[in-house]
Protein backbone atom coordinates (compact mmCIF):
# COMPACT_ATOMS: atom_id res chain seq x y z
CA UNK A 1 0.00 0.00 0.00
CA UNK A 2 1.14 3.01 -0.96
CA UNK A 3 0.70 6.65 0.26
CA UNK A 4 -3.10 7.78 -0.66
CA UNK A 5 -3.48 8.09 -4.29
CA UNK A 6 -7.11 9.95 -4.28
CA UNK A 7 -7.46 12.71 -2.11
CA UNK A 8 -10.44 15.10 -1.31
CA UNK A 9 -11.11 17.72 1.15
CA UNK A 10 -14.05 19.36 1.98
CA UNK A 11 -15.07 21.85 4.73
CA UNK A 12 -18.61 21.32 6.34
CA UNK A 13 -20.31 23.65 8.90
CA UNK A 14 -21.63 21.20 11.17
CA UNK A 15 -20.23 19.40 14.51
CA UNK A 16 -17.76 16.14 14.27
CA UNK A 17 -20.67 13.98 15.74
CA UNK A 18 -22.83 14.85 12.74
CA UNK A 19 -20.36 14.28 10.34
CA UNK A 20 -19.83 10.82 11.63
CA UNK A 21 -23.13 10.35 11.85
CA UNK A 22 -23.36 10.92 8.53
CA UNK A 23 -20.87 8.86 6.92
CA UNK A 24 -21.60 5.69 9.62
CA UNK A 25 -25.57 5.26 9.62
CA UNK A 26 -27.25 4.03 6.47
CA UNK A 27 -29.82 6.46 7.02
CA UNK A 28 -28.12 9.22 6.18
CA UNK A 29 -25.32 7.64 3.05
CA UNK A 30 -28.76 6.17 1.18
CA UNK A 31 -29.10 10.01 0.61
CA UNK A 32 -26.32 11.10 -0.28
CA UNK A 33 -24.45 7.98 -1.55
CA UNK A 34 -26.04 7.51 -4.96
CA UNK A 35 -28.90 5.57 -3.06
CA UNK A 36 -26.65 3.32 -1.15
CA UNK A 37 -26.33 2.10 2.96
CA UNK A 38 -23.56 2.12 4.83
CA UNK A 39 -23.68 -1.26 7.67
CA UNK A 40 -21.48 -1.67 10.50
CA UNK A 41 -20.73 -1.83 14.15
CA UNK A 42 -17.90 0.10 13.28
CA UNK A 43 -15.87 -1.60 15.82
CA UNK A 44 -12.12 -2.15 14.37
CA UNK A 45 -12.01 -5.57 13.06
CA UNK A 46 -15.55 -5.97 12.27
CA UNK A 47 -16.92 -5.98 9.04
CA UNK A 48 -18.60 -3.05 6.66
CA UNK A 49 -20.94 -3.46 4.05
CA UNK A 50 -22.31 -0.69 1.14
CA UNK A 51 -25.65 -1.97 0.40
CA UNK A 52 -27.07 -1.01 -3.12
CA UNK A 53 -31.05 -0.25 -3.17
CA UNK A 54 -32.33 -3.72 -4.71
CA UNK A 55 -30.53 -5.57 -1.81
CA UNK A 56 -27.28 -6.05 -4.01
CA UNK A 57 -23.71 -5.85 -2.15
CA UNK A 58 -21.83 -2.52 -3.83
CA UNK A 59 -18.60 -3.10 -1.68
CA UNK A 60 -17.60 -4.29 1.74
CA UNK A 61 -14.48 -4.47 3.98
CA UNK A 62 -12.88 -4.38 7.36
CA UNK A 63 -12.93 -1.90 9.69
CA UNK A 64 -8.89 -0.78 10.10
CA UNK A 65 -9.49 1.94 12.67
CA UNK A 66 -12.57 3.98 14.70
CA UNK A 67 -11.90 6.82 16.54
CA UNK A 68 -15.18 8.56 16.52
CA UNK A 69 -15.58 11.43 15.53
CA UNK A 70 -12.47 11.82 14.19
CA UNK A 71 -11.11 8.58 12.22
CA UNK A 72 -12.32 5.99 10.59
CA UNK A 73 -10.47 3.50 8.03
CA UNK A 74 -11.62 0.10 6.64
CA UNK A 75 -10.39 -2.10 3.82
CA UNK A 76 -12.52 -1.08 0.49
CA UNK A 77 -13.44 -4.08 -1.78
CA UNK A 78 -15.30 -3.47 -4.70
CA UNK A 79 -18.29 -6.80 -4.89
CA UNK A 80 -20.74 -5.69 -7.89
CA UNK A 81 -18.59 -5.57 -10.74
CA UNK A 82 -17.28 -8.88 -11.97
CA UNK A 83 -13.53 -7.02 -13.45
CA UNK A 84 -13.37 -5.30 -9.43
CA UNK A 85 -14.08 -8.44 -7.52
CA UNK A 86 -10.83 -10.35 -7.93
CA UNK A 87 -9.10 -7.20 -7.29
CA UNK A 88 -6.77 -6.73 -3.77
CA UNK A 89 -8.70 -4.21 -1.54
CA UNK A 90 -7.82 -1.14 -0.98
CA UNK A 91 -7.72 1.37 1.97
CA UNK A 92 -10.07 4.60 2.48
CA UNK A 93 -9.50 6.54 5.58
CA UNK A 94 -11.85 9.84 6.58
CA UNK A 95 -9.98 12.39 8.90
CA UNK A 96 -12.20 14.63 10.54
CA UNK A 97 -10.57 18.11 12.40
CA UNK A 98 -12.93 20.79 14.12
CA UNK A 99 -12.22 23.99 12.97
CA UNK A 100 -13.94 26.35 15.00
CA UNK A 101 -17.49 25.76 14.07
CA UNK A 102 -16.32 23.72 10.73
CA UNK A 103 -15.77 20.76 9.93
CA UNK A 104 -12.60 19.36 7.33
CA UNK A 105 -13.33 16.51 6.31
CA UNK A 106 -10.34 14.76 4.25
CA UNK A 107 -10.91 11.56 2.18
CA UNK A 108 -7.93 9.43 1.53
CA UNK A 109 -8.04 6.62 -0.68
CA UNK A 110 -5.14 4.09 -1.02
CA UNK A 111 -4.77 1.21 -3.54
CA UNK A 112 -2.41 -2.12 -3.60
CA UNK A 113 0.40 -1.29 -6.07
CA UNK A 114 -0.78 -3.57 -8.46
CA UNK A 115 -3.94 -2.16 -9.43
CA UNK A 116 -4.24 -0.77 -12.74
CA UNK A 117 -4.70 2.94 -13.29
CA UNK A 118 -8.43 2.44 -14.53
CA UNK A 119 -10.09 0.72 -11.42
CA UNK A 120 -9.13 4.49 -9.70
CA UNK A 121 -11.07 6.32 -11.60
CA UNK A 122 -14.10 5.41 -9.47
CA UNK A 123 -12.99 6.73 -6.77
CA UNK A 124 -11.90 9.98 -8.53
CA UNK A 125 -15.45 10.84 -9.89
CA UNK A 126 -17.06 9.94 -6.97
CA UNK A 127 -16.19 10.84 -4.04
CA UNK A 128 -16.49 14.39 -5.00
CA UNK A 129 -19.79 13.84 -5.90
CA UNK A 130 -20.61 12.20 -2.84
CA UNK A 131 -18.82 14.44 -0.30
CA UNK A 132 -20.29 17.50 -2.12
CA UNK A 133 -23.84 15.58 -1.41
CA UNK A 134 -22.92 15.20 2.42
CA UNK A 135 -21.87 18.68 2.61
CA UNK A 136 -25.34 19.72 0.92
CA UNK A 137 -27.28 17.33 3.49
CA UNK A 138 -25.69 18.55 6.28
CA UNK A 139 -25.63 22.31 5.98
CA UNK A 140 -29.12 22.79 4.10
CA UNK A 141 -31.40 19.57 4.74
CA UNK A 142 -31.45 18.63 1.28
CA UNK A 143 -28.50 16.33 -0.38
CA UNK A 144 -27.58 17.34 -4.08
CA UNK A 145 -30.42 16.53 -6.88
CA UNK A 146 -29.95 14.05 -8.86
CA UNK A 147 -28.08 14.17 -12.30
CA UNK A 148 -25.91 12.49 -14.29
CA UNK A 149 -22.65 12.33 -13.35
CA UNK A 150 -21.10 11.50 -17.00
CA UNK A 151 -22.88 14.71 -18.50
CA UNK B 1 8.28 14.46 -7.94
CA UNK B 2 4.44 15.26 -8.23
CA UNK B 3 3.39 17.55 -10.67
CA UNK B 4 2.88 21.00 -9.50
CA UNK B 5 -0.75 21.00 -10.69
CA UNK B 6 -4.02 21.74 -8.10
CA UNK B 7 -7.17 20.31 -9.47
CA UNK B 8 -10.53 20.50 -7.97
CA UNK B 9 -14.09 19.83 -8.84
CA UNK B 10 -17.29 20.64 -6.27
CA UNK B 11 -20.76 20.35 -7.05
CA UNK B 12 -23.05 22.92 -6.24
CA UNK B 13 -26.95 22.89 -6.23
CA UNK B 14 -27.17 26.60 -8.07
CA UNK B 15 -27.28 27.83 -11.64
CA UNK B 16 -24.19 28.64 -13.86
CA UNK B 17 -25.32 32.10 -13.73
CA UNK B 18 -25.32 32.43 -10.41
CA UNK B 19 -21.93 30.89 -9.94
CA UNK B 20 -20.35 33.38 -12.39
CA UNK B 21 -21.73 35.98 -11.13
CA UNK B 22 -19.83 34.57 -7.36
CA UNK B 23 -16.82 33.87 -8.98
CA UNK B 24 -16.43 37.42 -10.87
CA UNK B 25 -18.35 40.12 -7.93
CA UNK B 26 -16.37 41.44 -5.19
CA UNK B 27 -19.53 41.78 -3.28
CA UNK B 28 -19.92 38.30 -3.40
CA UNK B 29 -16.22 36.96 -3.26
CA UNK B 30 -15.60 39.39 0.03
CA UNK B 31 -18.47 36.96 1.28
CA UNK B 32 -17.45 33.66 0.98
CA UNK B 33 -13.28 34.30 0.46
CA UNK B 34 -12.79 35.50 3.84
CA UNK B 35 -12.94 38.82 2.97
CA UNK B 36 -11.16 39.03 -0.22
CA UNK B 37 -12.83 41.22 -2.66
CA UNK B 38 -11.59 39.94 -6.08
CA UNK B 39 -11.58 42.99 -8.70
CA UNK B 40 -11.56 43.22 -12.42
CA UNK B 41 -13.35 45.01 -15.07
CA UNK B 42 -13.17 41.20 -16.33
CA UNK B 43 -11.97 41.89 -20.34
CA UNK B 44 -9.22 39.94 -21.45
CA UNK B 45 -6.25 41.31 -20.61
CA UNK B 46 -7.54 43.26 -18.05
CA UNK B 47 -5.65 43.02 -14.58
CA UNK B 48 -7.58 41.54 -11.54
CA UNK B 49 -7.06 42.61 -7.83
CA UNK B 50 -6.58 41.04 -4.87
CA UNK B 51 -7.73 43.00 -2.06
CA UNK B 52 -8.23 42.33 1.33
CA UNK B 53 -8.69 44.62 4.19
CA UNK B 54 -7.68 47.65 1.43
CA UNK B 55 -4.40 46.04 0.52
CA UNK B 56 -3.42 44.40 -2.55
CA UNK B 57 -2.57 40.62 -1.94
CA UNK B 58 -2.16 39.28 -5.20
CA UNK B 59 -2.89 40.61 -8.71
CA UNK B 60 -3.29 39.15 -12.15
CA UNK B 61 -4.30 39.31 -15.74
CA UNK B 62 -7.68 37.89 -17.53
CA UNK B 63 -6.67 35.34 -19.66
CA UNK B 64 -10.08 34.24 -20.81
CA UNK B 65 -13.60 35.42 -19.72
CA UNK B 66 -16.74 33.28 -21.27
CA UNK B 67 -19.67 33.42 -19.48
CA UNK B 68 -20.92 31.64 -17.77
CA UNK B 69 -18.80 28.54 -18.64
CA UNK B 70 -15.04 29.67 -18.74
CA UNK B 71 -12.79 31.95 -16.39
CA UNK B 72 -8.92 32.01 -16.14
CA UNK B 73 -6.40 34.97 -15.28
CA UNK B 74 -2.76 34.35 -13.94
CA UNK B 75 -1.97 34.41 -10.28
CA UNK B 76 0.77 36.30 -8.74
CA UNK B 77 1.10 37.23 -4.91
CA UNK B 78 2.15 40.33 -4.27
CA UNK B 79 2.70 40.71 -0.76
CA UNK B 80 5.81 38.43 0.13
CA UNK B 81 8.99 39.43 -0.83
CA UNK B 82 9.87 35.36 -1.96
CA UNK B 83 6.48 34.48 -3.79
CA UNK B 84 6.26 38.19 -5.82
CA UNK B 85 9.80 36.97 -7.62
CA UNK B 86 8.13 34.16 -8.61
CA UNK B 87 6.49 34.12 -12.02
CA UNK B 88 2.85 34.52 -12.06
CA UNK B 89 0.84 30.95 -12.26
CA UNK B 90 -2.45 30.28 -14.06
CA UNK B 91 -6.19 29.79 -12.40
CA UNK B 92 -9.39 28.18 -14.22
CA UNK B 93 -12.54 28.08 -13.73
CA UNK B 94 -14.91 25.61 -15.37
CA UNK B 95 -18.47 25.58 -14.96
CA UNK B 96 -20.29 22.68 -16.53
CA UNK B 97 -24.69 22.58 -15.95
CA UNK B 98 -25.86 19.34 -15.00
CA UNK B 99 -29.37 18.39 -15.89
CA UNK B 100 -31.46 18.07 -12.59
CA UNK B 101 -34.06 15.58 -13.08
CA UNK B 102 -36.51 17.77 -10.38
CA UNK B 103 -36.30 21.26 -12.48
CA UNK B 104 -36.12 24.49 -12.21
CA UNK B 105 -35.48 23.16 -8.19
CA UNK B 106 -33.04 20.55 -9.33
CA UNK B 107 -30.65 22.42 -10.88
CA UNK B 108 -26.35 21.54 -10.10
CA UNK B 109 -23.62 22.47 -11.67
CA UNK B 110 -19.85 20.78 -11.59
CA UNK B 111 -17.04 23.76 -10.67
CA UNK B 112 -13.43 22.31 -12.18
CA UNK B 113 -10.99 24.52 -10.69
CA UNK B 114 -7.32 24.19 -12.22
CA UNK B 115 -4.41 26.32 -10.94
CA UNK B 116 -1.15 25.26 -12.61
CA UNK B 117 1.61 26.65 -14.34
CA UNK B 118 3.99 27.13 -11.23
CA UNK B 119 7.75 26.89 -11.93
CA UNK B 120 9.40 23.93 -10.14
CA UNK B 121 10.17 24.29 -6.73
CA UNK B 122 7.14 26.90 -6.12
CA UNK B 123 6.46 28.35 -2.63
CA UNK B 124 3.44 29.75 -4.38
CA UNK B 125 2.05 26.20 -4.72
CA UNK B 126 1.95 24.41 -1.45
CA UNK B 127 -0.02 27.52 0.05
CA UNK B 128 -2.95 27.55 -3.08
CA UNK B 129 -3.32 24.00 -2.63
CA UNK B 130 -3.80 24.57 1.09
CA UNK B 131 -5.90 27.30 0.66
CA UNK B 132 -8.30 26.24 -2.40
CA UNK B 133 -10.74 23.67 -0.75
CA UNK B 134 -11.97 25.85 2.07
CA UNK B 135 -12.56 28.92 -0.18
CA UNK B 136 -14.37 26.12 -2.60
CA UNK B 137 -16.74 25.06 0.28
CA UNK B 138 -17.32 28.45 1.58
CA UNK B 139 -18.41 29.01 -1.96
CA UNK B 140 -20.63 26.30 -2.16
CA UNK B 141 -21.93 26.81 1.59
CA UNK B 142 -22.94 30.53 0.70
CA UNK B 143 -24.83 29.73 -2.88
CA UNK B 144 -26.80 26.86 -1.47
CA UNK B 145 -27.78 28.22 1.96
CA UNK B 146 -27.02 31.47 2.03
CA UNK B 147 -24.60 31.47 4.61
CA UNK B 148 -20.19 30.93 3.99
CA UNK B 149 -18.09 29.74 6.25
CA UNK B 150 -16.58 31.24 9.01
CA UNK B 151 -13.18 32.40 9.07
CA UNK B 152 -11.88 29.90 11.93
CA UNK B 153 -11.64 26.89 9.11
CA UNK B 154 -8.63 28.63 7.60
Amino acid sequence: MTKPETVYVTYIAAKPEQVWQALTSGEFTKQYFFGRRMESDWKVGSPWTLWMEDGRVDCQGKVLESDPPRRLSMTWHVEWMEEFRRLPPGVVTFQLDALGDVVRLTVMESHHESIDEKYKEGGRRGWPVILCGLKSLLETGRPLPPFDMSA
Amino acid sequence: MDKLEFFYVTYIATTPEKLWTALTSAEFTRQYWFGMAIESDWRVGSSVLYRQEGEITDRGTVLTFEPPRLLSYTFHPVLDEEMRRERPSRVSFEIEPLGGKTEPQGQAVRLTVTHDDFPPESKVFPRIRAGWPAILSSLKSLLEGGKPLSAACR
